[in-house]
Formats: structure tokens, sequence, C-alpha cells
């Protein structure tokens, strides 16, 4: 089969057999730039979590850098998720179908995706991990500027010096958690998704497997647009 | 502080025993501060600074005879004072050193990520270890006293060392070496603590300072720094000594069982999505492969 | 001190009052703290302020500036009313059964007998004792009354009493020297007193047989005067006047006096006071007060007793020593006056004659004047003394008038004085009014200041308030001399207990800065050839000087040291001990000086310092066999390496220690001899029996409760008077408020306040912990530490003008003003005087326009001494920088 590699727009090419983009470059340029500031705080992170990990350090240039980045880092992926919201802020809304699809979940984790309700772009775990991310972020954002600047939460309101560091460990442990679900799910379980997040492209029939609504309606606007409607 | 030839107790952030831990013993060192003969002369700071290497700080009036609000970086030793109203209405003016106390139980190295930042020698000795601080801040919210702080330009955290240099040469302290009137002490735990004990006890006696009494809180398992109170039930007249310090169970928490909690977790979360992929495998498209097949 | 530093450790009660040894004498401190740790003593602080000596203390008063005769005077009263007296010590080595002559009156209209409204002098023909026997059982013939008698004017009165006296250790930093040993002859010329003396014809004289009664009960013997003259402080009239609430001063005075409960000697109580107490215009009489309560309550010449001035300076004391006083030489002689025609005349005008009760003994260690004169005499001048020349005398300067501190000043303002060398002080922040100062240094030819800092005096033009066109009107020309600082100098310091100690060099002194005594050198040289080459009126007294040092242009400190010491001009031989030493040795004390020109010595006092063995100074032995802090092998003591003045008094008249555990001296009964821990002060072979006074400098032997003639020049007991600047009239005697004999100065930069003007706040200065005077602020450690000035304002005032902590106020007195930072505190509180609320508030004197954070603009650059007001002590002219009115508003 034929298949162009421009991927600038969103261009059905067939219906199937054929390739559809599911992330612009924009959308996988943010992704993996959130990805690397997320890691970038993970490992760090890690290190300043437990001595047994404190060697993660010495692989980002050692603990007094990995201290010195980690919060910039912080701050950066909290910007990139700024963005990656604005851009997929109603990609993510939870919609009717995904409640659907929630309650037949467990047929996902088992493999038996013919058991389950079709979905749009995203599916409801996606979902479910880009507004823990986000809130997530908020969170650390919010508690790591009273790590950082713990020195200017004054003595008398130290309680907030006990809050951010509470905050930050919650928060930090839930990413941490969605995280490894979806490197595993992106990477090992959904065969294609971790190519769709580096080259934007999946094939029709993985479109129309996983994301069927969303297969849909790409489609359907390719056609009206080809139909001139 | 200095890299000291004293043997070490504990650790901060080390994966493992410190070599010192059960294997040496060493009376434990201490400062008496006797509040009831401090008379705010302030030597003690500029003993400090001038052995310490510290130099001109700008300073601000601030309607006290206080020299700053509180110690900084390179301010390590601090008179505070307050003009306090008895509870018979006459005013009295409280002087308290105010420095590291260095806990038996010491909060900032419980709070401490980086390995070896964080030193507790087998005298007792509380010592950061610069080369090994990260300047995370940790310890500022593992302090009860509020003490470790932060040098911007070098990005490590400061405080007092209990002169570890000059202790592990057989020296006193240098505040201690300066205070005119006697009112600091060093020696033993056990020596500082009798020292304390008789100090109140005459002031109880022969003064009749009913509530004179011994600062050694019980919640950081006593200090390496004790006081004594002419009113031992109200320490934060004295600018601000915690009734009841103790490392905060946040940090306790954090540094105990969520520590494991968290890691059981992440391990958790590792097994599970491996045995998730052992039991169940990737999802395959069955389109998908006999794909190269159909056109 | 009459005791010393250490030996306040052996004290049980402590009166803290007219000093603040907590904040400027830390070290020296240790000891008062040393006391409460080891033997319980009790503690009482008695202060304008509460401070940080306060903060130790066991009771604090808050007492108005300038009231501290009143509130001891009730503590006398106290004393006597509840028996608190030690009997045997009061009557035996006290004047206290001394009868006073008819005609003695006590001021209760607050004159004594003898005032001259026209001169504001006394004669004080009355102040003395009546000569005669044992008048015990005697009726009076007339019980001293109210009012005063007229009577002739009388300078110059015959100083017949010197030193000696419990309070004699100076006291005052900057100016001034122990009150009995100054100011005799000149007791007219208080302020503005630059006029002649007048000769006397013939001076009165005590009497060589004192009249007594050994009971006290004789209505003209000076316990009865000393009854009658403080029965008038009731704790009503106490609390009226120094604005102490009756319970509380009640309660200080049981708890002082509460070492002589029932009558029992071994307790022992100390006085500690320094600038607090003689920053008055009566401040020689507060320090009186207080030696009158000691000897009362038998506390001198104990250990952890005496009255104890704290010096302020390192060197004070040995300023004052060495006669850095116009009206002394060193070792406390008189200097001569134009009186003084020949040598006999004036020793026979300043030696005086015993006086005492008949069957009593007196040392009257004064009576060796003449040896101590000729011997120094024949230091300076050395071949050129000669007998037949009267030992040089003609060639000293004889001083005919009041040239003290203020008088300098005064005379500089009005353009007599045209110029000045300053050296080792900053003349213009010590002030009083400072801008008098600045605009008398405007009127100087030159001024040469010696100073390791530019200071205030060498900038004077750049004070607030000169305008760059004043300033081209300034013709003075300032010669600015680099100095050595105190580390960078060797030689000695005499502390507040009289220990000299001798320091080596640390550093040598910076890039081109000289040593003071090479500068001085070189000048007196430069002078010496002058006179050489173009002659003079009376070049002698230049050109003969002895200046026998071993480098002429830098005398080595060592070398100055043994010339002060003395040394043997002939060989000499004890009578008693055929002990013999060789002409050109060094003596081994005062007691082998001799008036026919075989000794020579620079300061009597000073005598053993260097001897034979060597500099006793840089002796650091720590022995102390009986565990009181004698230390006798730590530096050296003046008079003879004794630590505590006048112990023969810790003895009983049998030669007892009144206190067995505190035993200072003792009479060995087998070996006929005095012998102790401590040297002996007293003639070491005076049988008990022979009733000899352990007040040796005294010609009656004994403490003086009562000062008789020229003592004092405001009376023979203390009276309270009034501040010049008071809120209030005196309680005591409304006409006669502030002191009689205290002159105000006349130029048109002497204003001075009253109520009615609008001043009604009391002022009073300190100085702080963090701070040494006016230099510390050169240095970055203490700026830190206060880094700006500052008033201290009580809540309540502040809360009435609307003052928050940290805004800025102007202080305005009569004078000038003084702008500075609010520290609003609790530790000043309001007080009622007299019915009236009056406020205090407190300044630092540390800032100035020269300094760290001055030069970069970060302090307002006004000194305190602006405030103060010129009006001095009429017995040590030192200023009265404590107690006086201002304004204060938001600046």
């Amino acid at each position: 089969m034929s298949t162009t590699h421009v991927i600038s727009s969103r261009r059905p090419v067939g219906e199937s057999g054929g390739r559809i983009v599911r992330y612009t470059l924009s959308e996988r340029v943010h992704h993996w730039l959130g990805a690397l500031f997320y890691i970038y705080c993970l490992i760090t992170g890690l290190a300043f979590w437990s001595p047994y990990m404190y060697w993660l350090a010495a692989i980002v240039g050692g603990g007094p850098t990995a201290r010195f980045w980690h919060p910039w880092f912080g701050l950066a992926f909290t910007v990139s998720m700024v963005w990656m919201y604005k851009m997929w802020d109603r990609d993510m809304r939870i919609t009717e179908p995904d409640r659907r699809w929630s309650k037949a979940m467990e047929y996902y984790v088992k493999n038996e995706d013919e058991k389950l309700p079709p979905v749009g772009r995203f599916n409801y775990g996606q979902k479910l991990f880009f507004w823990l991310m986000l809130y997530g972020v908020i969170l650390l954002v919010i508690s790591g500027l009273g790590l950082w600047f713990v020195e200017s939460i004054p003595w008398s309101l130290r309680w907030l010096r006990y809050i951010a560091v509470t905050v930050h460990v919650i928060a930090a442990l839930a990413t941490i958690g969605g995280f490894i679900i979806h490197v595993y799910m992106s990477t090992a379980m959904v065969r294609g998704g971790f190519a769709a997040m580096v080259r934007g492209e999946v094939s029709a029939i993985w479109a129309k497997t996983h994301h069927r609504l969303w297969y849909e309606q790409v489609t359907k606007d390719t056609r009206d647009s080809a139909q001139g409607r | 502080m200095s890299q000291s030839t004293l043997a070490i107790r504990r650790i901060s952030a080390h994966a493992g025993a410190a070599p010192g831990e059960n294997v040496e013993r060493d009376e434990l060192v201490c400062k008496l501060i006797d509040t009831t003969t401090c008379i705010g002369c302030k030597a003690c700071e500029v003993a400090c600074l001038e052995w310490n290497g510290y130099t001109f700080t700008e300073t601000v009036f601030d309607n006290s005879y206080q020299t700053m609000p509180e110690t900084t970086w390179n301010y390590w030793n601090l008179i505070k004072f307050n003009e306090h109203e008895r509870e018979d209405g006459s005013i009295t003016l409280l002087m308290r050193k105010d420095q590291c106390m260095h806990c038996a139980d010491p909060g900032c190295l419980a709070a401490c990520p980086a390995d070896g930042a964080i030193v507790q020698y087998t005298n007792g000795i509380v010592d950061f270890q610069q080369q090994n601080c990260i300047g995370c801040g940790y310890c500022v919210s593992g302090c009860p006293f509020d003490i470790p702080k932060f040098n911007p330009t070098t990005k490590k955290m400061f405080k007092c060392t209990l002169c570890v240099d000059r202790v592990s040469e057989g020296l006193e302290p240098a505040c201690i070496k300066s205070c005119p009137t006697g009112c600091l002490h060093f020696g033993t735990k056990d020596d500082m603590k009798d020292l304390a004990e008789t100090r109140a006890k005459q002031l109880r006696e022969n003064y009749g300072i009913e509530k004179a009494g011994v600062y050694d809180p019980a919640g950081v398992n006593g200090t390496g720094v004790i006081y004594v109170l002419h009113d031992i039930t109200n320490p934060e007249a004295y600018g601000g000594l915690p009734k009841n310090p103790h490392v905060p169970w946040v940090v306790r928490i954090w540094k105990g069982p969520a520590k494991w909690i968290g890691n059981l977790a992440m391990l958790g979360g590792l097994l599970g999505v491996t045995l998730h992929y052992l039991r169940y495998g990737p999802k395959e498209i069955d389109a998908e492969k006999h794909e190269g097949e159909k056109p | 001190m009459t005791n010393g530093w250490i030996d306040i450790k052996n004290t049980d009660m402590m009166l803290i009052m007219g000093g603040n040894p907590a904040e400027n004498h830390p070290c020296g401190f240790k000891w008062a703290i040393e006391a409460k740790r080891t033997r319980n003593a009790k503690m009482i602080v008695v202060d304008p302020r509460f401070t940080r000596t306060a903060a130790t203390s066991d009771l604090f008063c808050q007492i108005r500036a300038g009231a501290d005769i009143a509130f001891l005077g009730g503590v006398v009263r106290y004393a006597i009313e509840n028996n608190r007296i030690a009997k045997d010590y009061l009557i035996n080595y006290t004047n206290a059964a001394f009868i006073v002559k008819e005609g003695f009156q006590l001021p209760e209209d607050g004159l004594y007998s003898g005032f001259d409204a026209g001169t504001q002098t006394y004669d004080k023909s009355t102040w003395n004792y009546e000569e005669g026997g044992d008048k015990s059982g005697e009726a009076a013939t007339a019980a001293p009354a109210r009012g005063h008698t007229g009577g002739a004017t009388a300078a110059n009165a015959n100083a017949a009493s010197t030193g000696g006296s419990a309070a004699s250790q100076g006291q005052q930093p900057g100016s001034g020297s122990g009150p009995g040993l100054t100011g005799q002859g000149y007791t007219g010329m208080g302020a503005g007193g630059a006029k002649a003396m007048e000769p006397t014809k013939s001076a009165p004289t005590l009497p060589g047989k004192v009249a007594y009664d050994l009971t006290l009960q004789h209505p003209r013997c000076v316990f009865q005067l000393l009854k009658q003259q403080y029965s008038r402080y009731t704790p009503e009239m106490v609390e009226r006047i120094t604005g102490v609430p009756k319970d509380q001063f009640l309660k200080a005075a049981d708890t002082f006096t509460s070492v002589r409960k029932d009558g029992d000697m071994k307790k022992v109580g100390t006085i500690m006071y320094a600038v607090g107490w003689t920053q008055h215009s009566f401040g020689t009489q507060i320090i009186r007060t207080a030696a009158i309560l000691q000897l009362m309550l038998g506390n001198i010449g104990r250990a952890g007793g005496g009255v104890n001035a704290l010096r302020g300076h390192s060197n004070i004391q040995g300023a004052t020593d060495m006669g850095g006083v116009f009206d002394i030489w060193p070792g406390y002689l008189k200097a001569p006056n134009p009186t003084d025609t020949d040598l006999a005349t004036y020793l026979k005008r300043v030696t005086p004659t015993t006086s005492k009760p008949e069957h009593w003994d007196s040392f009257n260690y004064w009576s060796n004047t003449p040896k101590f004169t000729v011997s120094f005499l024949k230091a300076l001048y050395g071949d050129a003394a000669t007998k037949e020349n009267d030992w040089a005398f003609n060639y000293m300067p004889k001083v005919d008038r009041n040239y003290s501190w203020t008088q300098i000043w005064d005379a500089m303002y009005r353009g007599n004085v045209k110029g000045m060398f300053a050296f080792g002080m900053n003349g213009v922040a010590i002030g009083p009014d400072s801008q008098k100062n600045i605009d008398a240094l405007k009127k100087a030819e030159f001024l040469v200041v010696g100073e390791i800092y530019p200071d205030e005096t060498s900038e004077f033009w750049k004070s607030p308030g000169v305008t760059p066109d004043e300033m081209k009107t300034i013709n003075t020309t300032v010669y600015r001399l680099p100095c050595a600082g105190f580390a960078e100098k060797d030689g000695s310091m005499t502390n507040s207990a009289r220990w000299l100690q001798w320091k080596n060099v640390a550093v040598p002194p910076p890039g081109d800065c000289r040593l003071d005594q090479d500068i001085v050198a070189q000048i007196f040289l430069k002078v010496r050839d002058l006179y050489q080459s173009e002659g003079g009126k009376f070049p002698d007294p230049i050109l003969k000087l002895t200046w026998a040092y071993t480098n002429t242009l830098h005398p080595a400190l060592g070398d100055l040291a043994k010339e002060l010491n003395g040394k043997a001009l002939a060989d000499l031989t004890d009578p008693k001990t055929q002990i013999t030493i060789k002409r050109g040795q060094q003596l081994p004390g005062f007691a082998w000086l001799k008036d026919d020109g075989t000794t020579s010595c620079g300061n009597w006092i000073y005598s053993g310092c260097w001897t034979e063995a060597g500099n006793q100074m840089i002796r650091r032995g720590t022995e102390d066999p009986a565990g009181q802090g004698i230390y006798q092998n730590w530096a050296w003591s003046w008079p003879a390496n004794r630590r505590v003045l006048y112990n023969r008094a810790s003895c009983d008249p049998s030669g007892k220690p009144w206190d067995p555990t505190r035993k200072q001296v003792w009479w060995n009964e087998s070996a006929q001899l005095w012998q102790g821990n401590d040297i002996p002060d007293f003639k070491p072979d005076s049988n008990p029996k022979d009733h000899m006074g352990p007040f040796i400098m005294n010609p009656e032997g004994v403490g003086r409760i009562f000062g008789p003639l020229a003592a004092f020049a405001d009376g023979p007991f203390p009276e309270h008077y009034e501040p010049i600047e008071s809120p209030v009239q005196n309680p005591l005697h409304p006409n006669q408020s502030n002191n009689p004999v205290v002159k105000k100065f006349k130029t048109a930069a002497d204003k001075y306040a009253t109520p009615g003007d609008g001043f009604n706040i009391i002022c009073t200065t300190y100085r702080m912990v963090e701070h040494y005077h006016y230099w510390t602020k050169n240095n970055p450690m203490n700026v830190q530490l206060v880094p700006e000035a500052f008033v201290e304002i009580p809540v309540e005032l502040a809360q009435e003008l609307g003052i928050k902590g940290n805004d800025k106020v102007k202080v305005t007195s009569a004078r000038s003003f003084y702008i500075a930072k609010a520290f609003v505190t609790k530790r000043i509180r309001p007080m009622t005087i007299d019915g009236k609320k009056v406020y205090q508030i407190g300044i630092p004197i540390h800032q100035g326009y020269r300094g760290i954070q001055e030069d970069a603009d970060r302090n307002a650059r006004t000194i305190a001494n602006r405030l103060s007001p010129t009006v001095t002590d009429p017995n040590a002219y030192t200023p009265e920088f404590k107690g006086f009115l201002v304004k204060l508003e938001k600046a």
C-alpha cells in the first residue's frame, strides 16, 4: 500500500488499510517535551525520595545539579501541561460513550475489546490519565513552590511547609502510578500506540478498533470535504 | 562543616549502616545556656562570626536590641530579646542565645535526601556536610527549631556546627570561649545536665524562682544544647522556644511509612503491568495482522 | 574601686546603681554572677531603665535620673531606724562619735551654715570638729538648727583632708578624679570660675584633739547629725523624689541592709556604680552617700564589700592616677596654686596633720606628702632639682583657676584658647553640648588630633548644619596624626581594681601611624630645641627636664614605667632591717621615698611596679591560696600590691576578722605583726591596743561620715538637689532646688531649660555593650550588632505622641536637637514625681557623623551630646550628662 507521510493535516487515506494521522507534529512535540520534563522530574524526584534511588541523581549530573534543575523542569512540565490542556481540552472531556466504556473497562483489561462500546479519539483511561496529570501538576507546582522557597514560609505558618511536603509526595506518587500504566499501555500493551506518538499515524484498522467513533468521525469528515459538502 | 576525625553515628539518606553506629561509643557533648545569667552582650555572636570566618552583614534597627530577626546562613548564633511582662505586671528582659540545638533525634537529618549531607557524630554533634548538600531545603521542614538556612549563592544549607572543628581538637566552641559571665558552659551531656539541674534547684530554693527548670526537650530525645529557664512552663517567651518540639509528624511519615508505602506502590504498579502483560499480552488487531495479505 | 573586680565574688549583697556593669563592664560582671552562683548573693539594681544588668537582678527599682541621693539617704534612714548598723565598726572606724563644732547647721532649707549667696560658696569654718576630749553624757548646748549663717567668702580653704575616704577612688571617665582627692582649694570655682584664686590668710584646720562621744548620744556628734539629716528622707519622701513606689523602696532598703540584721557582722554587701552617679551636678555627693551607708553597715575594707567605681575605659583609672586632671599631680598630690610661693608653703598647705580623739592613734599616711613631692620633682628635674632651688618646685606651673574639661571648651568658645591637642579622645562627641564644642573649634587657630580613625573632632566642620559657605569661613588648621591602636602598643593599663597590667605589642602600627609617646616626645624635643636656640621668658622648666630615655625620640614605655616606680639616687639603708639599696637601683616601694633628694619617683602610688626584680605588672601568677580571688602574683596592684583597700577594717578592733571564713588580714599577737592573705593596708606593727584607725589616708584615721572643712564644696553630708534641669522643684526645699554652689555657664551657647518652656521629658544618656564610645562605629562587627541611632521611649509616651517603633523622632533640648529611630519599650515606665506624671527617655551616645553607617548615609548623623548641658559637679567637675530636660516629637 502506498501511504503519504505528509502529516500536517488530518488527511484520511482510504477506508481501510490506509493510514490516519492521529497526532499532529505539534501534539507530538508537546507530548515528548512533556514526557522529557516529567521523566527528568521523575528521576530526580525519585533520587530525593529514597536513599536507595539516590544513585539516580548521578545519572543526571549529581545531587546538587539534580536539585537545581528539578524545580525548573517541574515548571517546564507545568507549562507543557498547560499547553496540552489547551490542545486537548476538548478531546479530553468525558462524554457519554466514555461512561459506557468505563462500565465495560474490565473487557479492555482482559483484551476482550470486542465487547467494548466504541469510543472517540481518546478512551476513558487516556482521559483519566490526562486529567490526573493536569491536576497532579497543579498540585505539584503549588506544593513544589512551597518546597522550593521553604524559607519564605514564615515559622508561624510552618504547617504550610508540612502540607507542601504531603501534597507533593501524594501528587507525585499518583502521577507515577498513572505514568507506569501510561507507559506500559502505550508501549507494550497497545501495539501501534507508541509508533503513533512517534510518527503521528495509525492504521485505519487500528483507529477503527481502538477509537471507532473517532475513526468514523475522521473518515466522515474526509468524505464530506472530498464531496465538497 | 569540616571533614572531621570524629566517628559518625548517623548519616542522612544513607543506604546502609553508618560506620560509627554501634561500633564506637563516645561521651555526648553538650552546651549549657543559663538564660538567668545571660546579659545579652552578643560576644557569642561575634565569636561565632569570627571563628567561622563570616564578616559583615548589613542590619537594620528593628525596635529591639536583637541584631536581626532570625539566624541566617552566615549568622548562626543570635541572641533573641523579649521584653516580657511577668504575671505581677513587672517587666523583665528575657535573652536567649538561639542556635542549632543538636537534637539527639535530628529532624533535619531525618528529612535530608542527600546521602551524607547531614551527619551525627558519636558525640552527638549534628553537622551539615556542604560538599554533599544538594540545597533542597528539606531540613528546613524537618527542623523543629527553624535553624537550617540556605545560602543562595552556593545553594547549600548552613547552621551552627557546635564548632565541631574545635571540639574534635579538644577545644570548647567559640561562643563558650567568648562568654564573659559564664552563662555558657560546655561539657558532657551528663555533666551539663547535672549543672543545669543544680542551678535550677538553686534558683527555685534560694531565689524563689519557683518555675525555674531545665529545657532538654524529650520530643527530640533531648538536645545537645540545653537551657536553664526562669520559667520552664513558658519557653515560648524566650524568643519562641517551642514548648514541646518534635520532628514534624509529616516528616516522620514522609521519611518512614510513606516511603515504604510509596515504594511498594510503585513496585506494585510495575509488577502489576508486568503480570498483566504476561497474563493478557498485547492488544493485537486481527485486521492488522492480515493487512499485508489483503492488497 | 576600694576592692576589685574578682573580689565581688565574695559578696553576699550587691547594690548596683548609677551603673550598668552587664552592658558596660561585661567581663568584670562575671564576678557578680559568680557571687550569685556560688554564694546565693542577692542583686539589687536601681536605674532609670530596666537594663541588661537588671535582667539578671533579684530586685529592680526604676528611679528618676538624678534622684540617687534621696534613695540612698532613705536607705541610711532605714538602717538607722531599724538598727541595721555595724555598731563597733561605726564607733571605732568612723567619725560617727566625733563632735561637730557649734554653729554647724544642717540644710533643712537647702543650705548648710556659711553660705554666701553672692559668690555661691560656703564659708566652711563651722564644718569642723570641736576640739576637746570625751563628751559622753554632756548635754548639748546647741543642737543644729534650720537656717544658715552668713559668712565670709571661703575660696581656697585649707585642704586639711586629702583622699582616703572610702569614696576616694576616681570614677569619671573623661574627666575628673576621685572626690576627696581633687577640688580642694578650688571649691568656689565650679562653673564659670575663670578668675584668679584669692589668697587665703588663715584657713581653718582640723583640731589635733577632737571632742567625741563614744555613746553616740551627744546631739552634735556626727551620728546624731546624720540621723537628723536623713530623718527627712522618709519612704514617702523617697517616693515623691525618686518615683520608686514606697513598698518597692522599702523592699530594696530591707534587702540591702539585711546583711547587718541583728548586728551580725559576718555578711558583706557591696555597692557598684559608674558614671550614672558621677555625671550629675551633685555626683560626688551621691558617692559620698554610698560611702556613708557602707561605713554605717561596716562594709568597707572587707572582702565582698566596698564602694566600687566601675571605670568605663580600659585605662581611665591610670589617667587619673597619673594626674590627668588639672588640679592634681601624679599620685593624687595636689597641684600648687599661686599662693604656694615656695615649697615649704606648699607642703605646709597640702600636708595634713593628725586630727583624732586623744587616746586613739592615726597613721595619717599623707603626712608623707613631702617625701612623695620631692621624689616626684627629682624624677622630673633630676640633678637640676636641688635643695637650694626647692627641688625645682618653681619650675612647676601653679594652677590659678579651674582648667577642667568644660572650662577648656568654654575658654575656646570665648576665644581665649587658641589651639588644642586632642589625643585618645573625641572632644566634640564627648560634649557636653557638642554644638558649643564644634563652635569653639571653629574659632580655634589650630587643632591637632591623634587618632586611629577620622572622627567627629578631627572633622568637626562636617557636623550636620554646617553649610558649605560656612565651611569656607572656618580658618582652623587641623593636623591629623595617625596614631597606634591599643593592640599596637605595649605598656600598662590600670583597671578599675587598680591593677597595672602590662601588655605586649600584638601587631605593629600600620603605615605611617606612630605611637602616641613618640609623637609627644618628638614635639617636646622640637620645642626644647626652640628654647635652646631662641631662649624665652622662662626656659628652665623645659630645658632642664630630664629626658633620660634609651631612645630619646622613641621613649620606651618600660623606661617610663621604671621612672614612675622610682630609684635610689644615693645608697639607702633601712635603719630597722639594715637592708641596703644601692644608688641607681629601682626602689622596692614607696616606703623608701625620702624628702632629702636621695630618691626619685614619678608617681608614688605606682612605686613597686618595676623593681629590681623586674616588671611586676607583667606577672601572670594564678596562685590564690586563700580562694578569695586575691591573686597576689597576677599583675601588680597599687598601692603596694594590695588588693582590698583599708583591709584593717575587715577585723574587729582587737584584730580578729569579722568573718573567719573570709580572712583577709589579722593581727598576729605572737609576731606582733599584721599578717594576711592580702597585704595589710596598715602600719604593720601597730598593736590593736593602740587603736590606730584603719582609714590611714585620713588624718582622723577613721572613715568620714561627716566630711569636714574643704573636703567637699557642697556640704559635709550629701543633700538631695535637683538636676539643673528638672521637671519638679526640690520637694525637700523648693526654694533651694539645685545644688547651691553649682554655677551655670554664661556664654550664648549655654541655655538651660525649665518645664515651663515645654521641656518636660527627662533624658538620660548611656552606653551599650555593643559599642565602645564613638569609635566602634568604624568596626563592621560592632556596627552590625547595633547599626543605627535610637531613642528608648516608654510605650505610654509613644502612644501619647503617636510614635511607633522604628519611626524617626526628634529630641530637642534647650541647646540643640537629636534625630534617631524610636525604640518603643516597656523597659522604661512612666513615673510619678512629686505627684506629677513624668516620662524618661534614654539615648545611647555612640553615634555621630563619622563611621561606616554615617559615611553610607544610613544614620541621622547627630551627636547625642548636642543635647546635654554644660554644667558640672562642683567637686570633680564632671558634666551633668544624665537627667536633663527635652521635648520629643516625630521627625
